[in-house]
């Protein structure tokens, strides 16, 4: 076999950039002085031109499709565009979370509630502030948020999820749904390696989102995304059985 | 506890983005119901045309259109959302900055996009460390498993799942020891040392069998090489 012949065996292999990086190399260089192999490289790209569209499609993350016309065309976007929908989200919930707190410190007062000393009420406030604290430190240190669009009734809500893996909690937001009918339920699923692990039971009662802190199944579980479901209320721990509303993966 | 069924996991891979489903039989379409399944050849001139005027709403159009099958693409070999995200980012920018009246038509903007997200993946992912873990992790069982992942159901109104499922085919009639190769190294991007390291067979076994799949890829996939889409 002559040095040339190694180069026209692997013709298919260099157009496919299959070969290993020294090879390519190689090639590239071999390319710039052979007309005949530059030729047939030319036209074994053209035959297998459609071959990467053996992957499946990913569907793309919300908001990724502005990113990539303001990048292409050298806009900057907005820091927090890419998670503008949930922190917005997050943030009205937790809006309303702080203003139920105070309106329940409110009814506590010692004018109404004069049996709740005040010791025992600032460690109550205390360890709710900490928690509050808690659940945003989740949302600031997420390294990643994954949402899901969800129709029902001509009505668009979805699922968002906070991932924040240094600790391994998810917050979890169910927004946008109507309420769920008579003897059924949402249910929040993690989607496990060999199969679907039981969350969350969602309540939502005329359309209020709900806002869930989650930490990962059972450490043999392996989790790669998750799912919302409508199920039976009867259905209280047997696998899924009902209609799937939005599934994420990891 | 556990629950075997559920929800229709996304297709994997290892090699789960190219879930090739090994009974299918080769069938190629008609030029015309491809050419539909995508983007005519008229709105492709008129997308060029535009791209090179600088009209951002033709480049939203063609962002639109392929963004799906770049990401699967990129992700199939990197294995990360996020580095996927950002080579085809980095794919429409050097789209979007070097194309010209003048440039050539021959290949199809989908085809140049599509090499250009495969090209930046593989230099993404010799760049990087965490290759070593993808390949260590590699066993033959959870390949095989891939190669018939299933397919979810809204896919197959994708633009471009008539030429997806060409190809499919195509790879599908390989032989499994020849399929799972070229589907590591062209859909994964891994060297062939690291194919025969994780398959645990001579490096030469490996250069063969990768020939002999692309020698079959270019004749199953020689029929669609004209196609405009």
């Amino acid at each position: 076999m002559t040095a040339h012949d190694w180069f026209i065996e692997h013709r298919t292999e260099y157009a496919a950039r299959a070969l290993d990086a020294a090879e390519m190399s190689a090639f590239a260089e071999h390319l710039a002085g052979c007309d005949a192999c530059r030729a047939a490289v030319e036209r074994i790209e053209s035959e297998l031109r459609w071959l990467p569209m053996g992957v499946s499609p990913v569907t793309p993350r919300p908001g990724l499709q502005r990113r990539i016309l303001d990048h292409a065309v050298g806009r900057a976007p907005g820091r927090f565009r890419k998670w503008s929908l949930p922190i917005g989200i997050a943030a009205s919930l937790l809006t309303g979370f702080t203003g139920w707190q105070l309106g329940q410190q409110a009814s506590r007062d010692p004018i109404t509630s004069p049996i709740v000393s005040a010791p025992a009420r600032d460690a109550g406030i205390d360890a709710r502030l900490l928690a509050l604290q808690d659940t945003v430190s989740i949302m600031r240190q997420a390294a990643r948020v994954m949402q899901a669009k969800i129709m029902m009734h001509g009505q668009e809500g979805g699922m968002v999820i906070f991932d924040e893996p240094r600790t391994h909690r998810w917050n979890v937001v169910v927004h946008g749904l109507p309420a769920a009918p008579i003897d059924t339920g949402y249910q929040f699923w993690f989607i496990c390696a060999d199969g679907m692990v039981r969350g969350t039971r969602v309540s939502l009662d005329r359309s209020t989102p709900m806002l869930f802190t989650t930490g990962m199944p059972a450490p043999s579980c392996k989790v790669t995304g998750a799912a919302l479901t409508m199920e039976p209320m009867q259905n209280a721990d047997g696998p899924p059985q009902g209609k799937t509303l939005a599934h994420l993966m990891l | 506890m556990h629950w075997g069924v559920g929800v229709p996991e996304r297709p994997r891979i290892h090699g789960g983005a190219m879930n090739v489903p090994p009974d299918r039989p080769l069938r190629l379409e008609s030029r015309q119901s491809v050419a539909r399944s995508l983007v005519s050849q008229e709105r492709e001139s008129s997308l060029r045309a535009r791209l090179a005027q600088r009209d951002e709403a033709a480049l939203g159009e063609l962002i639109e259109l392929t963004t799906p099958w770049l990401l699967g693409v990129a992700q199939s070999m990197l294995q990360d959302a996020d580095d996927a995200e950002d080579v085809v980012m980095d794919t429409f920018r050097v789209m979007w900055t070097s194309i010209t009246p003048a440039a050539d038509e021959s290949q199809g903007l989908m085809p140049l996009l599509l090499r250009m997200t495969r090209q930046r993946a593989i230099d993404r992912l010799r760049n990087r460390t965490r290759r070593l873990r993808l390949v260590t992790a590699l066993t033959p069982s959870e390949m095989d498993r891939s190669t018939v992942a299933p397919v979810e159901p809204n896919e197959a109104a994708q633009p471009g799942w008539h030429i997806h499922t060409q190809v499919h085919a195509a790879l599908a009639s390989l032989p499994p020891e020849q399929r799972i190769a070229v589907s590591l190294a062209y859909f994964e991007g891994l060297a062939h040392s690291e194919i025969a390291a994780s398959l645990g067979v001579p490096l030469g076994t490996v250069k063969t069998r990768i020939r002999l799949a692309f020698g079959r890829l270019r004749t199953a996939l020689a029929p669609l090489k004209d196609w405009v889409p």
